[in-house]
């Protein structure tokens, strides 16, 4: 048997089994093919009627999504809080940034004043 | 009928919480079905599709939308919570729900009903033996009635190998429940 046919039509039948009689016109198979694969597709059959949809309970669906929305509403504010004191911290870093290079520029100022008006009175000539 | 886009979704879900709630109820259905076969009990499956959407929740701040659906995502976070409830439960016996009504009707129904529904139940016991993705694939097919196509896309795969894959898991469930069925009559 051609192995890639009766795959091929393995793999339509679930397909066909819930699109209605006009889909499993267009399975392409012939009779001894059909024969061959019997077994498989009686069992494909088998497990569609076996493998229904079930369906949660609603006060399950009900309380979860409501817990997961306080949830999620909870995480959204705490990140909130997280990214506000992320952005408060490197505000007050850049703060101390400026004022400790203003002040280091100020102390480098006064340095090399102090420095030059040194120089300057050792080479100033005595008496 | 919510018409927002997944991705859409998922991009507001990270600031707005409703958005998650959208998305909840867009999948709950489809999860909780999964692992409901999967696991075979309703209240296994409550507690795993809760734990499922917890995780979610908590990682959807870094979701990186590749273009994958997100169902993607859900399946294999479910599909990893089942496989850790497996092997935690793997040396207690498990009463499913399915097998105490099977019991029940053994005891009260007609003969060919009480017949019908034991080799019903046993094929969803030969199902829960096979390997994880070939439990997805047949959930997806049979219980979402999902196509090749779509299914390839939810298990990351093409869909010749959907196709292949399908074809070898109907050739082992065809020889795993025979040998079941021979246990049974035997």
């Amino acid at each position: 048997m051609n192995e890639e046919r009766r795959k091929r039509m393995l793999t339509t039948h679930p397909e066909q089994l819930t699109n209605g009689p006009e889909a499993v016109q267009r399975i392409d198979t012939n009779y001894e093919e059909r024969r061959r694969a019997a077994a498989l597709l009686q069992l494909a059959e088998r497990l569609q009627q076996s493998m229904q949809p079930v369906q949660p309970s609603a006060d399950f669906v009900r309380g979860l999504g409501r817990d997961l929305v306080d949830r999620a509403r909870r995480q959204v504010r705490l990140a909130n809080r997280l990214r506000r004191a992320a952005l408060i911290g490197a505000a007050a870093l850049g703060s101390l940034l400026s004022i400790a290079s203003v002040v280091g520029a100020v102390v480098f100022v006064v340095v090399r004043l102090r420095a030059r008006a040194q120089a300057r009175a050792v080479q100033a000539p005595t008496g | 009928m919510h018409e927002e886009s997944d991705s859409a979704l998922i991009a507001r879900a990270k600031k707005d919480p409703d958005a998650f709630g959208i998305l909840y109820e867009r999948y709950v259905g489809r999860i909780y079905n999964y692992i409901y076969y999967r696991t075979g009990d309703h209240q296994d499956a409550e507690d795993l599709t809760a734990r499922t959407f917890h995780r979610a929740l908590r990682h959807i701040s870094r979701y990186v939308d590749r273009g994958a659906p997100f169902s993607a995502y859900l399946y294999r976070i479910a599909h990893n919570i089942v496989a850790n409830w497996h092997r935690d439960n793997s040396r207690r016996q498990i009463i499913s729900l399915d097998e105490l009504i099977v019991g029940t009707l053994r005891r009260e129904g007609p003969a060919s009903l009480t017949e019908e529904l034991e080799e019903q139940n046993m094929l969803l016991q030969v199902v829960r033996r096979l390997p994880p993705e070939r439990q997805q694939l047949l959930i997806l097919k049979f219980v979402e009635q999902m196509r090749n196509a779509e299914i390839a896309e939810v298990m990351g795969r093409t869909e010749g190998a959907i196709k292949s894959l399908y074809h070898r898991t109907l050739v082992a469930l065809r020889e795993e429940f025979s040998t079941a069925q021979d246990g049974r009559e035997g």
